[in-house]
C-alpha cells in the first residue's frame, strides 16, 4: 500500500505560485498495478518523482511498504562521463544489492553491446532508457514507477518491457503515469486521474478514462 | 547501515568522475598544487623574496597552499553538492548531506595524499625531515576542511535561494587567497595587521600547519578554538539552510 497524506506541492512561477498537487489523499493498493492519466502538464511525473521521494512535496508525507524504484523512463540519474558498467555499480551498492550480480543482468537486459563499457555521453536516448530500465529489472523492487517508459525504444524493447513485467506480476506491480489510455490498458487493471491537483481513482481504467475524457472535453471541472 | 553504502558508493564514484579511468587522472590531481607552488615559487624567486628564518622556499610555500587549496576546493565541491548531483538525487537513498560528507572525504583525503607526497619529495631531495609535530599538521588540515564544508553548505544553502550565489562565489572567496598567510607569516607582519588578520578563520589551520611542518615557526597567534568556533557556527548556519531550502529543490 502506498499512502499519500496532505500531499501538495506548487511551483514558483513569474505568475505567481503554480499548484501542480493540492492536497492529494488517496491510498494505492500495491497488489495491481494502477496508471495515472493526467493531461501535459498535469503534475504527473512530479507526482512519481514524490512517490519515489526523489523530490520533497510542499507538504504532506507518503508511506509506502515494500521497495518502490526510481521514476522508470527518466534520462537524469546517470552520470555522462561515467560508463554504463560504473553507473551500474554505482546503483548496486546504494541499493545494498551484489553489484556483480546487478551488473551482469543490467548487461544481459539492456543488450547494448559494447556501449555498456563506454561513457553514457556517448549513449542514444534509446540506449539510455534499456540501460535504466535493464538496472531496475535487475534490482528487485516491489513497486515500480514508469514514467512512459513505453514511448522509448523500438518495438521490440517495448514488448521486453512489458514480457519482464508481466514475468514479475507475481511480486511486483507498476504505478504507471500516462496521457494515453492505450498505454495504460496494457500494463493497468485500475486507474486514477490527476486533474487540477486533485488524484481520484477509479476502479476500472475505461471509468477512469470517461472522466479524463470529460475533463479534456471541458464537460466536467 | 544505508546511508554508510551510499556514501561509500559517492566517494567512488566520484573518484571516477574527477579522475576518469586513467592514471593520469591521479596525477592531475597531484599535478594541479604543485603547478601552482612552483609558480608562486618562481615569482617569488624573480622578486627576489625569502620565506622568513630557516624555512625552504618549496615547504614554505607548500604549508601554506596546500591547506588553502583544501579550504576552497572543499567550500567549491560542497557548494555544487546538489547543483552539480541532481540527477543523483533522484536516488531516494542519496540525499544532499551524502553527496556533501562524500566530498568533503574526498577533497580531504585528495590533499592529505598530495601533502604527504609532495613534502615527502621535497623531504628526500633536500635530505632533511624537519617534522616538528604531526599532530598540529592534523589539526590544521581538519580545520581547513570544517571551515570550507562550514562555508560550502552556506553557499549550497544560498544556492537553493537564489542562482547569483553560485555567481558571486568566485569574487567573495578570493580575498581568503591573500589574506590567509600563503605569502606571509603572521610573526612577520606589524602588531596592527596581525591584529587584524587573525580575525580571517582560514589563517589559522595555514599557520598550524607550518608550525607543524617547522620547528623554528612562531605560531603564537594561531588560535584553534576561534577558528574551530568559526568552522561550527558556518557548519550550523549552513545545516540550518539546507533544512529550509530542502524542498525547493526540483530534480529534473
Amino acid at each position: 500500500m502506498i499512502e499519500l497524506r496532505h500531499i501538495t506541492k506548487a511551483y514558483q512561477t513569474p505568475f505567481g505560485p503554480n499548484v501542480v498537487l493540492n492536497d492529494i489523499n488517496v491510498a494505492l493498493p500495491t497488489g495491481e498495478s494502477i496508471g495515472i492519466l493526467g493531461k501535459n502538464g498535469a503534475g504527473k511525473s512530479t507526482l512519481l518523482r514524490i512517490i519515489g521521494g526523489a523530490e520533497m512535496p510542499d507538504l504532506g508525507k507518503v508511506y509506502t511498504d515494500g521497495q518502490v524504484s526510481w521514476p522508470i523512463g527518466f534520462s537524469g540519474g546517470f552520470s555522462g562521463a561515467l560508463t554504463g558498467e560504473d553507473n551500474c555499480r554505482f546503483v548496486a551498492r546504494i541499493y545494498g544489492q551484489n553489484v556483480d550480480r546487478v551488473t551482469d543482468e543490467t548487461r544481459a537486459f539492456a543488450d547494448i553491446g559494447r556501449y555498456f563499457y563506454m561513457p553514457i555521453r556517448t549513449y542514444s536516448s534509446g540506449m539510455k532508457a534499456r540501460l535504466a530500465f535493464g538496472m531496475s529489472m535487475a534490482i528487485d523492487f516491489s513497486v515500480y514507477l514508469v514514467d512512459e517508459v513505453t514511448a522509448v525504444g523500438d518495438a521490440n524493447f517495448k514488448k521486453k518491457c512489458q514480457e519482464a513485467f508481466s514475468d514479475r506480476s507475481e511480486r511486483s506491480s507498476i504505478i504507471m503515469v500516462s496521457h494515453s489510455p492505450d498505454t495504460i490498458r496494457q500494463y493497468c487493471s485500475r486507474c486514477a486521474v490527476l486533474n487540477r491537483g486533485g488524484l481520484e481513482l477509479f476502479p476500472s481504467v475505461d471509468e477512469a478514462y470517461e472522466r479524463y475524457a470529460a475533463y479534456q472535453a471541458g464537460d466536467v471541472i | 547501515m544505508g546511508q554508510i553504502n551510499v556514501i561509500n558508493a559517492l566517494v567512488l564514484r566520484e573518484t571516477r568522475t574527477r579522475f576518469g579511468h586513467h592514471q593520469l587522472g591521479y596525477a592531475w590531481a597531484l599535478a594541479e598544487p604543485a603547478l601552482m607552488i612552483l609558480t608562486f615559487l618562481g615569482m617569488f624567486a624573480v622578486a627576489g623574496r625569502q620565506p622568513a628564518s630557516d624555512m625552504d622556499s618549496f615547504g614554505y610555500m607548500a604549508t601554506g597552499i596546500l591547506p588553502y587549496l583544501l579550504f576552497s576546493k572543499t567550500t567549491v565541491q560542497v557548494s555544487q553538492a546538489i547543483n552539480g548531483n541532481k540527477g543523483l538525487l533522484f536516488y531516494p537513498q542519496v540525499k544532499p548531506l551524502d553527496v556533501v560528507f562524500a566530498r568533503i572525504a574526498l577533497e580531504f583525503s585528495t590533499y592529505v595524499v598530495v601533502f604527504l607526497l609532495l613534502m615527502g619529495a621535497n623531504v628526500m631531495l633536500r635530505h632533511e625531515v624537519s617534522v616538528s609535530d604531526p599532530l598540529l599538521i592534523a589539526v590544521g588540515f581538519a580545520l581547513a576542511s570544517l571551515l570550507g564544508a562550514g562555508l560550502g553548505l552556506i553557499f549550497m544553502g544560498l544556492g537553493q535561494l537564489s542562482n547569483v550565489t553560485e555567481r558571486a562565489r568566485g569574487p567573495l572567496m578570493r580575498p581568503f587567497f591573500w589574506v590567509s598567510g600563503l605569502f606571509f607569516t603572521v610573526d612577520s607582519l606589524s602588531p596592527r595587521f596581525q591584529e587584524m588578520v587573525v580575525y580571517n578563520p582560514v589563517i589559522h589551520p595555514v599557520e598550524l600547519v607550518r608550525a607543524g611542518w617547522f620547528s623554528t615557526y612562531d605560531d603564537t597567534y594561531t588560535n584553534i578554538p576561534y577558528a574551530l568556533q568559526c568552522a561550527l557556527w558556518m557548519i550550523l548556519i549552513g545545516l540550518a539552510l539546507e533544512v529550509v531550502t530542502r524542498r525547493r529543490i526540483e530534480v529534473t
